[in-house]
């Protein structure tokens, strides 16, 4: 029987997974946009980044645009794949097939 | 564990999370296709009314700018963000949108100013028809250039119609643009 995955189960990690799930494989996304896609604060969402990073579920790359730092978030292929399994194991507890 | 009622909610939330950065990364990436036209679209109706009589070549030059950089936006999208956002089958629909407003306005035998009315409402009704899948922002903008486009044609007579254009149509796409890309 499949389990949930507690690193992603929490809300805004899951909200932060699903946005780079969204993306073709190896596109990220800048943090002030997945700020703005999650709703969530600078502070917040960093945090949960470090956790999926300390996951291997993001890599996170910061570079320099012009003075401006840009701090970009990929979903790894590890990451993908426990998402996957993660939205598998939520429709077989709505199928019933764990309770 | 979590009941069902939970799991519910955590998909629906993936769901629209999911629906948010398509819309966003559509708007992203329409927003820079709207203020390249806004631009090409404004030199071509301030050339026209500067050189009235090439308009046929102006506004072909202003097709092919806008074919060139839409190629060489989607190649700069795809380096950057590897989605591919511009192909052969964009090409061909584009191709078939500007054949058919050709086809229009040879056989309802249109005059300059009616051609001038005509590709803006026509172009804008495709923008309104994405919006229908794509967000409301489309709409809002395809609406309102349709509108400042039909009130100029009425209430401007002659070649100051083409300014009102220039900064109706290329100036509309521009704003549009920015504002779709603060959405």
């Amino acid at each position: 029987m499949a389990e949930l995955d507690d690193v992603i189960h929490q809300p805004l990690r899951l909200k932060i997974m699903a946005a780079l799930n969204a993306l073709p494989q190896s596109a990220g996304l800048e943090f002030s946009r997945l700020k703005k896609l999650t709703g969530a604060t600078d502070g917040n969402l960093g945090a949960h980044i470090e956790t999926l990073a300390k996951a291997g579920y993001v890599s996170v790359e910061k570079a320099f645009v012009g003075k401006k730092p840009q701090t970009t978030v990929t979903a790894t292929a590890a990451g993908r794949g426990a998402f996957a399994r993660h939205v598998a194991t939520l429709q077989e507890i709505i199928a019933g097939k764990q309770f | 564990m979590i009941d069902s009622k939970q799991a519910t909610d955590a998909l629906a939330d993936i769901e629209d999370t999911v629906r948010r950065v398509r819309q966003s990364l559509i708007y992203r990436f329409t927003s820079t296709i709207m203020l390249m036209w806004g631009a090409l679209v404004f030199a071509g109706d301030i050339l026209s009314w500067l050189r009235p009589g090439y308009g046929l070549y102006i506004w072909i030059g202003v097709y092919v700018l806008a074919t060139a950089g839409l190629f060489a936006l989607s190649a700069y999208n795809h380096a950057q963000s590897r989605i591919r956002t511009f192909d052969r089958r964009y090409l061909l629909s584009f191709l078939f949108i500007v054949a058919f407003g050709i086809f229009c306005c040879v056989f309802g035998q249109f005059t300059p100013r009616q051609q001038t009315t005509f590709w803006p409402v026509y172009v804008m009704l495709f923008y309104m028809m994405a919006g229908v899948w794509f967000g409301t922002a489309f709409i809002v903008i395809g609406a309102a250039i349709i509108a400042l486009t039909l009130i100029g044609y009425v209430y401007i007579p002659g070649m100051p119609f083409l300014l009102w254009m220039a900064v109706v149509n290329g100036g509309g796409l521009f704003v549009g643009g920015l504002w779709m890309r603060r959405s």
